[in-house]
C-alpha cells in the first residue's frame, strides 16, 4: 500500500491477487459530504412517507402509531447504509450519485464485516452529534464543551489522516475512492495529421531526440490533446521555437505547420524513448537523472 | 516479459485493423491496435455489471468479463512497461480498476449472508465472549444492587439516580395507587403520555445500547459506567416500587420486555468491553491489529443487541398493553430469555471440535 500525489487527487495503490498495481483516487471530502446528505434526505424521505401512511391508515392506537415510527426511523438508519452497500458492492444511493464507492484497503473484495463495522460507527460519528447539535442550547457548560470536543475529534480525524479515512474507515479497513471511468483517447501517434501525411517532411536524427525524457513527451501529449490549442495560438508557436532551439534543428517550421511539426516530434520522440526502454534505459526527464534500475535489466548503456 | 500472447478462447472481437498496423511500426501503437477491441468488449461488460449487478450478465459473459479481466490486467502490465502514451496507460489503469471492482464483488446472497449471520456467527461469537459478557452483565448487576441498596436506605437517592423526565411522576413521592396505574395501564391514565413516554424509552435505550458499544473503545470504561448506571437506575426504581408493596407487579412489569432489554444492553457492553480488552490487553498483535481482530465478533454482538432492542420494543409497545396478567407477564419475560439462552448456547455447533471458526 502506498501513496502519491497526482495533480491535486491523492491516489491509492491497490494490489489485486493478480499483483499488477492498480490506482484509485481517494474521493474528496466534498463529494462525500454530498452522498452523506443525499443519504440523509433519502432515509428521511423514506420514514416520513411510511409515518403519513401509518397515521392516515389508522389501524393502530396512537401509541402503538408512535412507537411504530421510532421503529421504522431505527430500522431505516444504520441498516439502511449497511444493506445498500451490501448489495451495490459499496455504493449507497447518494454514494452512486456522487460517483464514490467504498473499498477494501487491502485489495481483496469487500466484506460483510468491514461494511457492518464502519456504517456502525456511522452512529457515533454522524447522527448522536447531529442530535447533540440540535440540543445544544439547552445543555450545560460541561455538557456543551464535551460535545463541541467530541465534534472537533469526528471533523479532524478524516482531515488529519492522509487516505482521508474517518474513524469507521480505519476501525473497518475501508476507504472511499472516487469511483474511475474511463475513456480511450485516440492513439496521437497513429491518427495524428503527421502520420497520415508522414512526407511532411519532418526529419529527426538521433542526436535530436536524445533531449528530451519522458515527462517531456507527456507534457507534449497533454499540449496535442489540448483542443484550444490551434495552429496559430501564440502558445503553441512559442512551444516550437523553445523545442527547435533545445534540440538544435536546422530546417526552419514554415508558418502554419506547426501543429504537423509537434506531432511529428511526438511520435519520433516517442518511438525513440520506447526504443531504448527496449534496451533497458529508462529516460524520465530532460536532465536525465532518473533510471531506476540501471543494468539490472538491460546492458549497461 | 516474455509472453504478451492474447489468450485465444476469448478473442472473438472485429479484427484489428491490419492495414493500419502495418503503415505504423511504433511498437506501442502495435501493441494497442492488437488489443483494443477487447479493451473495449470487457468495457462494455463491465459498464453493464455496474449498472445492474453481476446477475445482469449470462454464464458465458460472466467468463468473458474474468478472462478479459485477467487479460486487461495483463495489458496493463505490458503497457506500463513500453508504452510512453499516457493515455492509453490511463484508460487501461481505470478499465483495469473498474474491472478489478466488479470481478471482486461479494458474491453472496443477502438471504445467505442473514441465515448464515443468525446459525452460526452470531452464536459462536457469543459462546466465544465468555469473559467480556461476564464483565456486561456484571456490570448491570452490581449497578442494580447498589442502586437497590442506596435507594432502600435513603429513596432520596432515587431522585439523584434517575433523571426526571424519565421517573415521568413515579417517584417515592408518589402514591401507591398512582404507581400501581402506571404498572397496568389504567383508563384513568392519559395513554398518550404514556406512549410517548415508552417511545422516549426505546430512543433512549437504543441511544445508551449504541454509545456503551462504540466507547468501549476507551479501554471499557465508559461501557462498564454507562452499563453500572443503568444498573443503578433499575435497582433505584424496583427499591421504591418494592417499598410500596408492589415488588411482584414491578417485576413482572419489568420482566416481559425487561429480560430481553437489558440482555441487550449487557450484551453491548460485552461488545463494547472486547473492543476494550483490544486495546488493554492486545497480546502479540499490535493495537490496531488487535482491534481489528477483536472487532469480528464485538460487532455481531452489538448486531444482536440491536436486534434484541427492536424485538423488546415490540414487546414493550404492543404486549405489554395488551398482556395484564402479571404471571403471563412473567412467563413471556423469561420465555424470551430462554429462546435466547438455547439459541445462543446451541445454534451452529461445529460436529468436529476443530472446526475454523467462522467469520
Amino acid at each position: 500500500m502506498s501513496q502519491e500525489l497526482q495533480g491535486d487527487k491523492r491516489v491509492e495503490q491497490f494490489i489485486p491477487p493478480e499483483g499488477v498495481p492498480i490506482h484509485l483516487a481517494v474521493a474528496s471530502l466534498g463529494a462525500r459530504l454530498g452522498a452523506q446528505c443525499l443519504d440523509l434526505l433519502f432515509t428521511f424521505i423514506v420514514v416520513f412517507v411510511c409515518a403519513v401512511v401509518i397515521i392516515f391508515s389508522g389501524f393502530l392506537s396512537s401509541q402503538a402509531e408512535i412507537m411504530l415510527v421510532i421503529l421504522m426511523a431505527f430500522l431505516f438508519r444504520t441498516p439502511y447504509y449497511i444493506l445498500s452497500e451490501l448489495i451495490w458492492n459499496g455504493r449507497t444511493l447518494g454514494k452512486r450519485i456522487t460517483g464514490i464507492r467504498v473499498v477494501n484497503i487491502n485489495g481483496r473484495r469487500l466484506t460483510p464485516h468491514q461494511v457492518t463495522a464502519r456504517n456502525l460507527m456511522k452512529e457515533v460519528e454522524i447522527f448522536t452529534p447531529l442530535t447533540l447539535i440540535f440540543s445544544i442550547g439547552s445543555m450545560h457548560m460541561l455538557e456543551s464543551g464535551f460535545t463541541i470536543l467530541w465534534l472537533v475529534i469526528i471533523i479532524i480525524v478524516p482531515l488529519a489522516n492522509r487516505r482521508r479515512q474517518r474513524l469507521g474507515d480505519i476501525i473497518a479497513g475501508t476507504l472511499v475512492v472516487d469511483n474511475p471511468r474511463s475513456v480511450l483517447l485516440a492513439d496521437l501517434a497513429v491518427s495524428s495529421p503527421s502520420a497520415l501525411s508522414s512526407q511532411a517532411g519532418f526529419e529527426f536524427l538521433p542526436e535530436h531526440l536524445d533531449v528530451y525524457g519522458k515527462y517531456e513527451l507527456q507534457t507534449l501529449e497533454d499540449v496535442l490533446r489540448d483542443p484550444t490549442k490551434g495552429p496559430s495560438n501564440e502558445e503553441t508557436i512559442q512551444i516550437v521555437r523553445t523545442i527547435v532551439r533545445k534540440i538544435r534543428y536546422d530546417d526552419p517550421v514554415k508558418p502554419g505547420q506547426e501543429l504537423l511539426f509537434l506531432s511529428a516530434f511526438y511520435r519520433a520522440q516517442r518511438e525513440h524513448l520506447e526504443t531504448l526502454r527496449l534496451f533497458g534505459t529508462r529516460r524520465e526527464n530532460k536532465f536525465h537523472s532518473d533510471s531506476k534500475d540501471p543494468g539490472i535489466i538491460g546492458p549497461a548503456v | 516479459m516474455t509472453d504478451i500472447g492474447i489468450d485465444d478462447r476469448i478473442d472473438m472481437g472485429a479484427k484489428p485493423d491490419t492495414a493500419a498496423a502495418q503503415t505504423d511500426t511504433l511498437r506501442s501503437a502495435r501493441f494497442r491496435m492488437e488489443r483494443e477491441s477487447h479493451w473495449r468488449q470487457l468495457d462494455q461488460l463491465v459498464t453493464r455489471a455496474e449498472k445492474g449487478g453481476a446477475s445482469e450478465l449470462s454464464y458465458d459473459e460472466i467468463r468473458n468479463l474474468a478472462a478479459g479481466y485477467r487479460q486487461a490486467m495483463n495489458s496493463l502490465s505490458v503497457a506500463r512497461d513500453i508504452s510512453l502514451d499516457r493515455a492509453l496507460i490511463a484508460y487501461l489503469e481505470s478499465l483495469c480498476a473498474r474491472a478489478y471492482l466488479v470481478v471482486y464483488a461479494p458474491q453472496e446472497s443477502l438471504g445467505g449472508l442473514t441465515a448464515r449471520l443468525l446459525i452460526r456467527g452470531i452464536p459462536q461469537a457469543v459462546r466465544r465472549s465468555a469473559l467480556p459478557l461476564f464483565i456486561g452483565f456484571l456490570a448491570l448487576i452490581l449497578g442494580a444492587a447498589a442502586g437497590y441498596r442506596l435507594c432502600a436506605s435513603d429513596p432520596s437517592w432515587f431522585y439523584t439516580f434517575v433523571p426526571p423526565e424519565m421517573a415521568d411522576q413515579r417517584t417515592p413521592d408518589a402514591s401507591v395507587e398512582y404507581l400501581r396505574s402506571t404498572l397496568y395501564g389504567d383508563e384513568r391514565h392519559d395513554s398518550d403520555k404514556l406512549a410517548s413516554f415508552s417511545t422516549f424509552l426505546f430512543s433512549h435505550n437504543t441511544t445508551i445500547v449504541i454509545l456503551i458499544f462504540t466507547l468501549g473503545i476507551f479501554v471499557s470504561v465508559p461501557s462498564f459506567a454507562l452499563t453500572f448506571y443503568n444498573g443503578l437506575i433499575l435497582g433505584a426504581f424496583f427499591a421504591m416500587f418494592y417499598q410500596k408493596g408492589l415488588g411482584y407487579d414491578v417485576f413482572a412489569w419489568l420482566s416481559i420486555h425487561g429480560v430481553t432489554e437489558l440482555a441487550a444492553i449487557s450484551i453491548a457492553c460485552a461488545g463494547g468491553a472486547r473492543l476494550g480488552l483490544a486495546v488493554l490487553l492486545p497480546g502479540a498483535r499490535s493495537r490496531r491489529e488487535a482491534l481489528r481482530h477483536q472487532a469480528h465478533d464485538a460487532i455481531k454482538l452489538a448486531i444482536l443487541a440491536a436486534f434484541m432492542l427492536v424485538v423488546a420494543a415490540f414487546i414493550e409497545g404492543f404486549l405489554r398493553q395488551l398482556i395484564q396478567d402479571p404471571t403471563l407477564r412473567l412467563t413471556i419475560g423469561w420465555g424470551m430469555g430462554l429462546f435466547w439462552m438455547v439459541w445462543l448456547l446451541f445454534s451452529g455447533r461445529e460436529r468436529k471440535p476443530s472446526g475454523e471458526p467462522a467469520r
